[in-house]
């Protein structure tokens, strides 16, 4: 069994090796920003999530808690050991550490985790727990270290069916939004994905001349890679409830049609200068491109035209070359402009840095959750 | 609940975006773009802010400047000055394809009328073509002496206001003149042509992330501004060392000198940023209305105090980190027997019911052991030795010490009790941006073109700001050249500068920091 007085005194002893040792001639420097409890169900899946952690180091120094549960093991057993993650960012300066504490349980044993985690937690830090795999929510885990937590961190296309997963997703938020406890951040990693191209969809909008278009869009036009377990179509629905709630489109009651695989949502919206109770209708398409095994399964274009009146066209599509995307923007009568910007495909721990540097509730996902829950229930199984 | 029928004014796509906003689509014209801070700083900043995705399509370029080029000589070489500069190493070839197709040249001298007409056409050429609605940035990156020229011709040309209801601004570098008297001459013939709010000079220092933390350290934090008054603070330090001597810049530097060069802006702007009250707002003016107090509540230093007040250097050959450094009057461009300072050391006071009577001292120079940039905030002691046998000199005052660079970061050095002993040591503790984020900070310069697009002028230093601190600088060149003293080199290359400025401190009863 542990003591939990053992692994902090290794700990202790860890960072003052350290501070008497000069990897390289570097110092190190202790700093940690939260305590972010992981939990990996297999030895493979452990030790790929032991490397991201590692690589989180750069932007968030942590007390890492990685706990392997294997409740299907007979035997029951309890395990821990200390390491420190260190990262030398650039030569010269300082090592950036972070600790680490592994937790090994298995058979009848891991209903004991939730409580050594609790022990373990570094006090008035942040406490952010990663969910990799099918089904985050029935997570013994989660359910013992609710009152706890202040973000979830989850990934809707490791589920089975990526599309149910959005719907459940959904309504645990909207459980969670109910609870009086204090309100719990929901992190998507298939949300983060998509931020440069939020991103780069909203910067045409930035501009000045460019920006009243956005009141007057028409139709919108999604691809996607599909993949095997609809996580293209997970990400392109919430690209679809993103701008539905940002933009306040009202969803018309189960307008949703399928035609040779591609979705249509039909939604409307206010007819600016038509006079105040004027509305126009609004589609969203969401098109598959041909599925292919190289391929993973992704956004590859987003555009959003209006028709009616002076025609305009803001278009996002990814390159031929998987780190690039184009960007064009055409309005009728002016000469279409388009640039090529970098955007390479982020790593998981480049997805999990920028969940976690979110302090507080992300209400822009939250709502588009809220929408993309809505439209995947609407969805045939 | 928005108005339906409202028109927007604010992009609702930008919610819960990480980054912020994109400027609109504008071009910037460089004077002088053939020279080193073109290829350098400027476009390297202007591909790295592309790269990270935080420039408009239809973002374009015009260089200007006397050198008989064509486009693609234009861009190759800005080409290379990327890769040699940029933080992040070469240049993406598809990107900076896609880059370069909005960069041009134009060949023209800066008094040549014909050249300004060119322009107006180019620039109205790119309206069209590539968007960019108008808006127009103008970059002097010239030598001082050609600013007046170009600002005249721009008024001449019309090009001081944009068409199409777009926006033009104009930034221009370091020196803003080289006494109070051309800075006003020089602001007077900027804002004949322009309004204040579209100028926008620069002074690098402030886009550096460690020191607009400065604000955000005394502001967004409860403990210390309690403590940041005279009633707690025994003295503060403000020091911008350079290990470099003046390397190709000799003949520049010979005519500007340690105090132009650096104290008149770099280090009162730290001065300021580290004296000032809080602002009624994070905005342009509220945060310059609230530098410029402190400028002007320094009490001035007249020519005739100026030897009590002020310690000046000149560096003689020695070495630094092993490296043999010629000395100050050797250097190419420098004249055999020059009076200019590469060093100076001065104390300020800060007549403010916040600061009265605590000294600040600030040096800066050339040819010293390290490349430091930092500003420390000495407490007062203790008042009564409670522990042990000791004199109470044996306790050090708390200092909080705020690096700028290399390794920025906030240090406090606090008392503490050496484990087993009688004893109390000094310990630091230590908050280094590099250890707590490992996620690289943009340079300046990325910071400073991105703000001047997006028409932030708060990290820009407004008319009345650079007057103030020329009139705190002037008086003392006054009194150096009106003085019988003459400067000869009084410190060796790779010392922390001359006997006299450690003189200087302990006749106060204090010593510099030993960085």
């Amino acid at each position: 069994m542990i003591d939990i007085s053992t692994i902090e005194r290794e700990l202790r002893q860890l960072w003052k090796e350290g501070a008497g040792s000069t990897a390289g001639g570097q110092a190190m420097t202790r700093a940690l920003t939260l305590n972010l409890v992981a939990r990996a169900q297999d030895g493979p899946s452990a030790e790929q999530m032991g490397a991201v952690i590692q690589q989180l180091t750069a932007s968030h120094p942590s007390r890492a808690v990685l706990a392997r549960m294997r409740p299907t093991l007979d035997e029951p057993r309890l395990e821990a050991f200390v390491q420190a993650n260190c990262l030398l960012v650039t030569q010269g300066a300082p090592q950036i550490c972070g600790e680490q504490i592994t937790i090994d349980a298995q058979g009848s044993a891991v209903t004991q985790v939730a409580s050594l985690v609790l022990a373990l937690l570094v006090p008035d830090l942040p406490v952010a727990l990663w969910l990799p795999g099918p089904a985050p929510l029935e997570d013994p885990l989660l359910l013992r270290l609710r009152g706890v937590i202040t973000r979830l961190i989850v990934d809707t296309r490791d589920a089975h069916d990526a599309v149910r997963a959005l719907a459940h997703l959904a309504a645990f938020q909207a459980t969670e939004a109910r609870a009086t406890r204090q309100v719990l951040g929901i992190s998507d990693l298939a949300w983060a994905i998509l931020t440069p191209w939020r991103e780069l969809i909203a910067q045409f909008f930035d501009t000045r001349p460019l920006l009243p278009h956005l009141q007057r869009i028409d139709q919108v036009l999604i691809t996607y890679q599909p993949g095997e377990r609809r996580e293209g179509l997970a990400l392109s629905l919430l690209l679809a409830g993103w701008l539905t709630a940002s933009l306040g489109w009202v969803m018309l009651d189960q307008a949703l049609s399928v035609e040779e695989g591609t979705v249509r949502l039909h939604l409307r919206r206010p007819a600016v200068g038509r006079g105040p109770n004027a509305i126009r209708l609004i589609t969203i398409d969401l098109i598959p491109t041909a599925p292919s095994r190289d391929e993973p399964p992704a956004i590859t274009s987003l555009c959003l035209r209006a028709i009616d009146g002076v025609s305009a066209d803001f278009c996002v599509e990814r390159g031929e070359e998987a780190n690039y995307a184009t960007t064009k923007a055409h309005v009728a009568g002016h000469p279409p402009i388009s640039r090529l910007v970098r955007c390479e495909t982020p790593t998981l721990a480049d997805l999990l840095a920028a969940e976690l540097r979110l302090l507080n509730r992300d209400q822009t996902f939250a709502t588009a959750l809220q929408s993309a829950g809505i439209f995947a229930e609407w969805l045939p199984a | 609940m928005r108005n339906e029928n409202s028109v927007l004014s604010h992009n609702p796509l930008r919610h819960g975006l990480r980054i912020g906003r994109t400027p609109e689509p504008c071009t910037m014209v460089i004077f002088g773009a053939s020279g080193d801070l073109t290829s350098r700083k400027l476009v390297p900043a202007l591909y790295n802010l592309a790269r990270e995705r935080r420039l408009p399509g239809g973002f374009s370029v015009i260089g200007f400047a006397r050198r008989p080029w064509d486009d693609a000589q234009f861009r190759d070489l800005l080409r290379s000055g990327v890769n040699a500069n940029s933080r992040n190493g070469s240049v993406d070839p598809a990107l900076w394809s896609s880059f370069a197709e909005g960069i041009s040249y134009l060949q023209g001298s800066f008094d040549e009328a014909q050249a300004y007409a060119k322009l107006s056409e180019r620039l109205a050429e790119l309206d069209a073509r590539r968007g960019t609605g108008g808006n127009r940035v103008f970059y002097l990156a010239t030598p001082p002496e050609s600013y007046s020229e170009i600002i005249h011709q721009l008024g001449a040309h019309g090009l001081s206001r944009s068409p199409n209801g777009g926006w033009t601004r104009i930034i221009v570098e370091k020196p803003f003149g080289r006494d109070l008297m051309s800075a006003r001459e020089l602001n007077n013939q900027l804002l004949a042509v322009f309004d204040e709010p579209q100028v926008y000079r620069i002074d690098h220092y402030l886009g550096k992330e460690t020191v607009q933390n400065i604000l955000i350290f005394r502001f967004a934090n409860g403990i210390f501004e309690p403590l940041w008054d005279r009633r707690a603070v025994d003295h503060v330090q403000i020091t911008v060392s350079e290990s470099i001597g003046v390397e190709d810049r000799g003949g520049y530097y010979d005519r500007s000198g340690a105090l132009r060069d650096m104290i008149q802006n770099h280090l009162m702007q730290l001065l300021s940023l580290v004296a000032m009250e809080p602002p009624v707002a994070y905005d342009a003016d509220a945060v310059r209305d609230e530098k410029v107090k402190v400028l002007r509540a320094i009490r001035p230093i007249y020519p005739n105090e100026v030897d009590h007040y002020v310690i000046r250097g000149q560096y003689g050959s020695g070495s630094v980190s092993g490296r043999p450094i010629t000395g100050y009057r050797d250097e190419r461009g420098v004249a055999s027997g020059s009076q200019t300072e590469t060093y100076v050391a001065l104390k300020l006071f800060i007549e403010s019911w916040r600061w009265a009577g605590v000294p600040f001292y600030l040096r800066s120079g050339k040819a010293l052991p390290r490349r430091v940039s930092e500003i420390a905030v000495q407490f007062k002691t203790v008042p009564t030795m409670l522990f042990a046998d000791m004199p109470l000199n044996a306790i050090e005052p708390n200092v909080l010490a705020i690096k700028i660079q290399p390794d920025e970061g906030i240090t406090l050095k606090v008392g503490s009790k050496v484990p087993g002993q009688q004893q109390i040591r000094p310990v630091t503790m230590d908050f280094r941006y590099g250890t707590s984020f490992g996620v690289a900070s943009p340079e300046a310069y990325e910071r400073l073109l991105l703000d001047c697009m997006l028409g932030d002028g708060t990290l820009f230093t407004r008319r009345d700001e650079v007057e103030a601190s020329w009139s705190i600088i002037t008086p003392i060149h006054q009194g150096w050249t009106s003085g019988s003293a003459l400067l000869s080199p009084n410190y060796e290359a790779g010392s922390w500068g001359p006997a006299a400025a450690d003189e200087f401190m302990l006749r106060d009863g204090r010593t510099w920091r030993r960085l």
